[in-house]
């Protein structure tokens, strides 16, 4: 019984050693997060582009530098669209942008994870997935062409169209 | 520097006899860091055309450098037509080291025979016969364009009018697929070059990106976002049967192939500033490469499988680093620019840099400006 008690002790030790290096070493399928709600199907004729879509009724989320991390007061911003979205019946569209810094399709994905981090949050607020496309930019299209961190500072953003 | 001069004359000294070595026929004079070529004027109607071709692709190929009578060992003569190249690469000693009739076009021909003259002499493929894509941005709208690799005969491709982005060629240069913002959101589109066919191939939902051709053309590599987090997938080279190789909190991009097929090398931050790691094209566990560098991106896989060329961040710019897959350790950076990517001789590197394409020897550290006077340029793609 003690015997087995101390190899129960070895094991849970090696198991929790084994974690450690996993999580240090490795990305992938093991030790991951489980990390999504799939998007829905695109709707035909609407893309952040479209007529039919209106943007700057919200104000853009920002982030830090090669984060998509939503801070408490960005967080806020993006109360103002959940109460929006509970008595409005409009589906959105969360665009992610990124400052020129960084390699551009490193970019693409950094807007996208930006987006999909504001969708997430919109997900906890209780709205449905099947109300939030996201899309990104990456480095394109930025609100202030300037070299410095205060036209960087506002090209880290996500915006919302909203499907009319 | 003098330490490391003589490490790259002794390892150039080492692969020349190498390869003379494994490619038993003729060559034998090997003296320096490459052969040293001398070009008569070629004759015949394209005569001139080709003669300036053939001493740009013998300066261009790393393998030689081009001289005068007194100090060569090879010396090329030849006749051009403009539906035929004849070349004659002798050895000072009077042996003929290559001799052969090409018919086709000036351009295309000089090259195939300069491509011919390296492999016979150094066993290594040539770079002369390469294609390259990238993306400029000339008319105000990101666009696809491609060239020779010595960026003759640049084209612009695509006449989107929206985003067009990260172009990638297959390994025959036949078939490139980008990043097309047409539909509104990110998609990716593949072109067959030779037929001018455009298909839009990868359109789920959120951001399709990033695409890379598998080396025998069946499989496309990239990132998708459809379930909820941009992730590394594998798709047939229609778009078909997407299969997920990442999960994880943060941000994948940029897959590159090697040479085999077998695994996929890309660029993820879910360790905080993006890292590159390495895993099996089936899919399984992403295991981290060391580089030594906070910011990773950009990863490209050499065709002969054990080098990765790839972005690190310094200051306001981006440089060219090389990690070397047998050792594990990374030869520091190399160079400034964006987007490194390796061409047919594992030797040569092609990126961009401002409003400049450069050709980027790995042995000699020189630069050739390839591409001027089209906008900035940026996510060059390079053919094998």
């Amino acid at each position: 019984m003690k015997r087995i008690g101390i190899f129960c002790c070895l094991l849970a030790l090696s198991l929790a050693a084994c974690q450690k290096t996993q999580k240090q070493e490795y990305s992938g399928a093991e030790g991951d997060y489980v990390n999504g709600t799939p998007l829905p199907p695109r709707q035909e004729g609407v893309s952040f582009f479209s007529d039919n879509v209106a943007k700057g009724q919200f104000q853009p989320i920002y982030f830090a530098f090669d984060s998509f991390e939503i801070s408490p007061d960005e967080g806020k911003k993006l109360q103002q669209i959940g109460s929006f979205l509970k008595t409005a019946h409009n589906n959105i569209i969360l665009a992610g942008f990124t400052d020129e810094r960084g390699t551009p399709e490193y970019n693409r994905g950094l807007g996208e994870r930006r987006a999909q981090a504001a969708r997430n949050y919109l997900l906890s607020l209780g709205v449905s997935a099947t109300r939030i496309q996201t899309v990104s930019f990456g480095q394109e299209m930025p609100v202030n062409p300037g070299h410095e961190e205060s036209a960087w500072a506002k090209n880290r953003r996500v915006e919302t169209g909203v499907v009319r | 520097m003098k330490v490391s001069l003589l490490a790259v004359l002794s390892l150039c000294l080492a692969t020349t006899l190498f390869g003379e070595n494994s490619s038993a026929p003729v060559i034998t004079v090997h003296k320096g860091i490459s052969e040293q070529v001398e070009v008569n004027q070629i004759s015949g109607q394209a005569g001139v055309e080709a003669t300036s071709i053939l001493k740009n692709d013998i300066q261009l190929s790393g393998a030689f450098s081009l001289s005068n009578s007194a100090t060569s060992t090879i010396t090329v003569s030849g006749t051009a037509s403009p539906s035929s190249f004849t070349g004659t690469a002798t050895e000072k000693s009077g042996g003929v080291v290559l001799q052969k009739n090409y018919p086709g076009e000036t351009r295309r021909t000089v090259h195939q025979f300069t491509n011919d003259l390296v492999e016979t002499v150094t066993g290594q493929k040539g770079i002369a016969l390469s294609k390259v894509a990238f993306v400029a941005d000339r008319t105000g709208h990101k666009e696809i364009y491609t060239c020779d690799y010595d960026g003759a005969r640049t084209v612009q491709l695509t006449h989107d009018g929206a985003i067009s982005v990260s172009p990638a060629l297959s390994a025959d240069g036949r078939r490139l697929a980008y990043t097309g913002y047409q539909s509104g959101y990110a998609d990716i589109y593949r072109i067959d070059l030779t037929s001018g066919a455009r298909t839009r191939i990868v359109k789920f939902p959120g951001t399709n990106s990033g695409a890379a051709i598998s080396p025998d053309g069946t499989r496309i590599a990239c990132t998708m976002s459809k379930d909820g987090n941009p992730e590394i997938y594998v798709t047939g080279i229609n778009g078909d049967s997407p299969r997920r190789l990442t999960r994880s909190r943060g941000v994948e991009s940029s897959p590159t192939w090697s040479p085999d097929g077998s695994e996929i090398i890309y660029s993820s931050d879910e360790r905080g500033g993006p890292q590159l790691y390495r895993i099996s094209s089936q899919g399984g566990s992403g295991r981290l490469l060391t580089t030594g560098f906070g910011y990773n991106t950009q990863p490209n896989w050499s065709p002969d499988g054990r080098k990765v060329a790839f972005n690190v961040r310094n200051g306001g710019g981006f440089q060219v680093a090389i990690l070397d897959l047998d050792s594990g350790s990374t030869r520091g950076t190399v160079a400034e620019g964006e987007n490194p990517v390796w061409g047919p001789d594992s030797r040569h590197l092609i990126f961009a840099r401002g409003s400049g394409l450069y050709l980027f020897d790995t042995v000699t550290g020189r630069e050739t400006r390839l591409v001027s006077d089209l906008g900035p340029i940026s996510e060059p793609a390079w053919s094998h």
